[in-house]
């Protein structure tokens, strides 16, 4: 097939679709678009012509010598161009021996009636006539085609009836370049706070323009005016607006139902204000939204084909579509895409996508955010495993290579014979064992120690080698490259690796043999210098799959453990002691190194914070949530400090031998002004935070702690890991050298080595190695490397992918939150009543972290009645007429009557947690002071209990509730039955339902987590 | 508008041509019959006219002769035509006297001056049409006419230009490609002895770079270099028959 200009430009969407395959993209195509759409449909095309699986090709026809046409004179250029492309088509048929027909698919009535009949085997049709004949069972394109015909209708029809203008146009690029060079407007991306979308968006500065104008602070735009339609996540350039017009922001707690006129408050002092006057650069994507219910439907009256739905993102205003469904689509959640925001209108313009779920539904609200992070994962086909077979056996020219790997009982995986010659066989000298999480199936990492015979000692860490496994560019490579990352949601779990990969073959998995990549010291016998290091490709068995507990008492000489570790079962009483005795030195020895290791880089003055990597990385609520470990076990420092140690090494060595296309993994210092929040809330307890460096903030840190609160400490170390900004991913070509320093770890080069099950930026960064050995070995580097640029943009990719993943995970966290007490009625239930900590104060209200659920959020000193709190002499909290203070470290609330009650930061309260539900958007937790004294529960004994309900039961107990709600409706299926039987007819249950049930079984599988 | 891409992802610079292409070099010599020598070369639409007078008596100021070489005089001039907006250039301007100084550097280089003593040698050379590479179609061009004058030369001097986009070198660069403002350097070789006459680059490239855009320009340079030795043997063949009737 082969699209016509017009046709790429309009329906490139259509185009995208997986479905559609074996489409030649012609050169002036491929221009026009550049020339006509910008950059970002352009990318989206080179986008869809790099990705293999849709087997696209560009062809450089005017570069071509049988396929160039000089233009005629007099002819215009679409005219010249449908020619073009009509010619290299005919040309493209005979070429191909006359064998393959060719589809030539446009949008020009003429081309149709001229070429239609001139060649035979080149067809030339419509669009439409395409998608009917060739893909009448393609639904989905068939919509998305019917959208775009209608939106792009009316399109037409507003511009030519433009009237009265609601924004101020945008100003062309050129003067907005010049502007930004000269200083007089400013570029960044727009920011809209997510509370006062309606109000408030701020403009976070980007690179130069920082510098020039000496503005430390965001700007902020006030108003969808002074937006100017730029949307969230937009790169806009900014005038500032002179200083009297200058506004500040509002400290007061509100809601989204625009109800700001109720809040009167003076806003704080005034910041940089301004107004957008263009946007570079547009960032749409998919927005989920809901269609209004029907009684606002008909309030929307005689318009009745055009409808605003609201998107689940407050950010995002609400978007105008046209469709007939709006009746059939009110429950569920829908995925629209926006086409244009003309400066006549007040909302954006766009067309329906696809429907998601219903709302409110686990599946439908789970696809919403992940839709919302725009993170795609289908899951991983039989095809598309077996196509990876196919492709391999005809693309990839290393037949030892060739194959996806297969391991089923009757065919079992085997260490290849060539391999076993390449590879450091490891497998009968060294003890390696891997110390993971509970229940644990892909195991990345395992250790090993041993002293050589010069007395040294030999530590290892050995990766799985899934480089092996996923060849360059392959269908598993893309898909893992598009993947970036394994998605942790609070349930459940999305590979990043198909599972024969990611819990199989590349997992080293205990007592079985499997390629590894490893990298090796050699340490001096008593003062662990590092003496030697090699890395390489091994082959190892893990002789030991331990868990962090038991490998824990082991370590303190607690040999009970013994029994729950599976190889130590079968053996009998002299070998099991001797071997016992081997793997216990070896820990202790483990963790004497580590240790050491991190003993002399605290000598250093290379001070670290503790486990802020490990925070940054994951979601920090899960640390939050983890009540058990106040203190996490030695081992898991041990082995945090090993692959850390991995991690650094293996940068460095990268970075050696390939100075400008390495990836490495940057934390850049934090900027001091986001600290002065965490200084005075540690002011307001009498601790003092010095934050001039990682040394002395950890210092600080470590000295802040109440003996009688441990919730303060961390609370503190919650704040101060917000303060910084997040550790990313990058190009060593793009960034001078000493900007690679890693503040939280306080290392000079760090990467990312040692989950490549998990993470693409590891296997990157093993092919880097593996290049790196071999450049040192003087041979010729196999695979093709990326290049800086193409690095840079993966890493972006990359970053931007984990933030999704963090998003996502937090994201369905409150979901679960809020789908746990939901059902539960927030006045007699006693669960819902907890006790909370006061950490910031606003001049409405206080935010309130609730330990035991982890949550955190807002409560409200006065209602919207403008009613203030009180608190009588049994400290029951009531509402009466009254006023507010807020100072710097504790808000006052007076009533009429003279009663006064104040709160203090890290005051304990007794809160009461409500849902608030909402149609449109994401339910959200409500929180209620019903007293200012801290809540004590009835019996000590239940408060142990359930002191200890974790993340992982919650998840349990609402995925349970589903399923009852679930088998509720098979109950009713069964009543239905019997009408069937009545009536003689035969039903069974289908097979959808049963699907589902053994789906909901697989949920249940939470109890993976993720340590690293 | 989306910026111009150099280098598409398949590979093909603006014009069609892969990374290290020339663009189609065009030449005939001895085109004059009043000059000692003089030749005409076309590298895709740059045009470049050189003419060659001397070895002869120093001209004017008889205190410029040099006691041991000849001395090389050099002059550079574009047509008002030559390039996209028409403007009237000045004899001598400095472009010009720039240009003619590094050509003279350039052939003093080559040229085996201390065997004219006291004499001058005379290059003058006009660019017809300007479309990137200038400096390279000039040295091509005063190669060819020094060579029709017969004047004894150590090796041919073949230049050519080479950029750097996006971490590939690009040889032979046109005006498009020069416009966009990335590092270019110019390069004029001894072919057979692989020595440099001229090496010349005024922007910022990394030195870690330079050795690849260099092995660039050069390999470029030997091309030119079978493509003028072509040239000048088919010259050779021409004018052997024309005397032999």
């Amino acid at each position: 097939m082969v699209p016509d200009w017009k046709v790429v430009q309009d329906y490139l969407e259509i185009l995208e679709f997986p479905e559609l395959k074996g489409i030649i993209f012609m050169q002036t195509a491929c221009q026009t678009v550049q020339h006509q759409r910008g950059r970002r449909q352009y990318n989206k095309l080179r986008n869809l012509l790099k990705d293999a699986r849709h087997d696209c090709v560009l062809f450089a026809n005017e570069f071509q010598q049988h396929c160039y046409l000089p233009r005629e004179r007099g002819e215009s250029m679409e005219k010249w161009q449908t020619r073009s492309i009509y010619n290299a088509a005919v040309w493209y048929y005979h070429h191909c021996q006359d064998r393959m027909p060719i589809v030539m698919v446009t949008e020009d009535e003429e081309a149709i009636q001229q070429y239609g009949s001139e060649t035979e085997g080149v067809f030339v049709i419509s669009f439409k006539n395409y998608l009917d004949n060739f893909w009448p069972d393609l639904k989905a394109a068939h919509e998305l085609c019917d959208s775009i015909l209608q939106s792009r209708r009316e399109r037409e029809n507003e511009s030519q009836e433009s009237h009265g203008k609601e924004y101020a146009e945008h100003l062309p690029l050129e003067v907005l370049e010049a502007g930004i060079k000269s200083g007089r407007y400013i570029q960044g991306i727009l920011n809209v706070n997510k509370h006062r979308a309606q109000m408030e968006a701020f403009v976070r500065l980007q690179g130069a323009s920082c510098k020039d104008s000496g503005l430390v602070s965001d700007i902020l735009i006030h108003g969808m005016k002074a937006r100017n339609r730029s949307i969230h996540g937009d790169v806009v350039v900014v005038e500032l607006l002179s200083k009297n017009e200058w506004k500040g922001r509002t400290a007061a707690l509100c809601e989204n139902d625009s109800d700001d006129k109720a809040l009167g408050d003076p806003p704080s002092e005034p910041m940089p204000t301004g107004r957008v006057v263009g946007i570079l650069q547009k960032n749409w994507r998919d927005y989920v939204v809901t269609f209004p219910s029907k009684g606002e439907v008909q309030s929307q009256g005689k318009n009745a084909q055009k409808i605003l739905v609201t998107p689940w993102d407050y950010r995002i205003p609400k978007i105008r579509i046209s469709t007939q469904q709006a009746e059939a689509l009110q429950d569920f959640r829908v995925v629209v895409r926006i086409d244009s925001w003309e400066s006549t209108s007040v909302y954006p313009n766009g067309h329906f996508v696809r429907v998601l779920g219903r709302i409110g539904d686990l599946e439908g609200e789970i696809a919403t955010i992940l839709v919302e992070n725009s993170i795609s994962v289908v899951p991983f086909s039989e095809a598309q495993i077996v196509l990876q077979k196919n492709w391999t056996s005809l693309h990839c020219h290393q037949e030892r290579m060739c194959e996806m790997p297969v391991n089923t009982p009757g065919n079992p995986w085997k260490v290849s014979p060539e391999e076993e010659r390449e590879r450091k066989d490891l497998r009968e000298t060294h003890l390696v064992f891997s110390i993971d999480p509970k229940g644990c199936e892909d195991v990345d990492d395992t250790l090993s120690v041993r002293t050589l015979a010069n007395g040294n000692l030999e530590l290892g860490v050995h990766i799985a080698d899934v480089t092996h496994f996923v060849p360059p560019n392959s269908y598993i490579d893309i898909e893992a490259r598009t993947r970036a990352t394994t998605y942790y949601l609070a349930d459940r779990r999305y590979d990043m690796l198909p599972s024969v990969l990611s819990a199989d073959l590349c997992s080293l998995l205990g007592g079985v043999h499997r390629y590894a990549v490893s990298v090796i010291w050699e340490l001096d016998k008593t003062s662990y210098e590092i003496k030697k290091v090699w890395y390489g490709r091994t082959i190892i068995r893990s002789a030991y799959k331990l868990f962090y507990e038991a490998a824990q008492e082991l370590l303190d000489g607690n040999f009970h453990a013994v029994d729950d570790i599976p190889e130590f079962r079968d053996l009998d009483e002299r070998s099991r002691q001797a071997k016992l005795e081997e793997l216990v030195w070896a820990i202790g020895k483990l963790t004497d190194i580590a240790r050491h290791i991190r003993a002399k880089r605290d000598r250093c003055g290379a001070l670290e914070l503790e486990g802020v990597e490990i925070r940054v990385q994951l979601d920090e609520k899960k640390n939050i949530h983890d009540l058990i470990p106040k203190q996490p076990l030695e081992v898991h420092e041990t082995v945090a400090e090993c692959m850390i140690l991995a991690n650094h090494w293996v940068a460095k060595k990268i970075w050696e031998s390939f100075p400008h296309q390495a990836l490495l993994r940057q934390h850049p210092p934090p900027h001091q002004e986001f600290f002065s929040e965490l200084r005075e809330c540690a002011k307001a307890k009498g601790f003092f935070i010095d934050t001039r460096s990682n040394k002395t903030l950890a210092d600080s840190l470590d000295n802040a702690n109440d003996p009688n609160d441990p919730i303060v400490n961390r609370l503190l170390r919650s704040m101060a890991t917000q303060a910084m900004s997040n550790a990313l991913y990058f190009s060593t070509g793009s960034c001078a050298e000493e900007e690679f320093h890693h503040y939280g770890l306080a290392l000079d080069k760090y990467t990312h080595f040692t989950s490549p099950i998990r993470r693409y930026s590891d296997i990157v960064v093993h092919r880097l190695l593996m290049a790196a050995i071999s450049k040192d070995k003087k041979m010729e580097i196999k695979d093709n490397l990326f290049s800086n640029k193409d690095l840079e943009e993966l890493c972006r990719h990359i970053n931007n992918r984990n933030r999704a993943a963090q998003h996502s995970q937090k994201q369905s966290t409150e979901l679960f939150q809020c789908m746990y007490f939901k059902d539960k009625d927030p006045e007699n239930e006693e669960r819902c009543i907890s006790d909370g900590v006061i950490y910031s104060i606003r001049t409405n209200g206080v935010l309130v972290f609730i330990p035991r659920f982890g949550i955190k959020g807002a409560a409200y000193l006065r209602n919207k009645d403008g009613l203030v709190i009180s608190c009588g002499s049994d400290s029951r909290s009531e509402w009466k007429p009254g006023s507010l203070h807020r100072f710097q470290d504790r808000i006052t609330s007076t009533t009429t009557g003279g009663e006064s009650v104040t709160f203090h930061l890290f005051d304990h309260v007794t809160v009461r947690i409500s849902v608030q539900a909402s149609r449109c958007h994401s339910d959200t937790i409500r929180l209620e002071i019903i007293s200012n004294k801290p809540y004590l529960r009835p019996d000590t004994e239940l408060l142990h209990q359930s002191s200890l309900l974790l993340k992982s039961d919650l998840v349990k107990e609402v995925t349970r509730t589903v399923e009852e709600a679930q088998l509720a409706q098979e109950v009713k299926v069964n009543v239905i039955q019997e009408d069937y039987q009545k009536y003689c007819q035969t039903k069974g249950r289908s097979l959808y339902t049963l699907l589902e049930e053994i789906r909901d079984l697989a949920l249940l599988d939470v109890s993976n987590s993720y340590e690293m | 508008m989306a910026g111009l891409e150099l280098l598409s992802d398949q590979g093909y610079r603006v014009d069609g041509r892969r990374a290290g292409e020339l663009r189609k070099i065009q030449a005939r010599m001895g085109v004059f019959a009043q000059a000692d020598g003089s030749a005409y070369i076309e590298q895709g639409n740059t045009k470049a006219l050189a003419v060659v007078y001397g070895p002869h008596e120093i001209r004017g100021s008889r205190a410029r002769a040099l006691p041991d070489r000849a001395l090389v005089n050099c002059q550079y001039s574009s047509a008002t035509f030559s390039t996209g907006e028409r403007k009237r250039r000045p004899h001598g301007d400095r472009k010009s006297c720039e240009m003619g100084l590094q050509l003279r550097q350039t052939f003093e280089a080559a040229i085996l001056t201390q065997l004219h003593p006291r004499s001058q040698i005379d290059i003058y050379v006009q660019v017809l049409q300007a479309d990137g590479g200038t400096y390279a179609a000039c040295v091509n061009a005063a190669t060819l006419a020094v060579l029709d004058a017969g004047i004894p030369m150590r090796d041919f001097v073949c230049a050519c230009s080479a950029g750097f986009v996006d971490s590939t070198a690009l040889a032979d660069l046109s005006h498009v490609e020069e416009a966009a403002g990335g590092p270019q350097l110019a390069l004029a070789l001894l072919p057979a002895s692989g020595q440099i006459a001229l090496l010349e680059m005024d922007a910022r490239l990394h030195e870690d770079h330079l050795e690849q855009v260099l092995e660039a320009a050069a390999q470029a340079a030997r091309d030119v270099h079978t493509l003028l030795d072509h040239v000048v043997r088919q010259h050779v063949c021409e004018a052997s028959v024309l005397l032999g009737d």
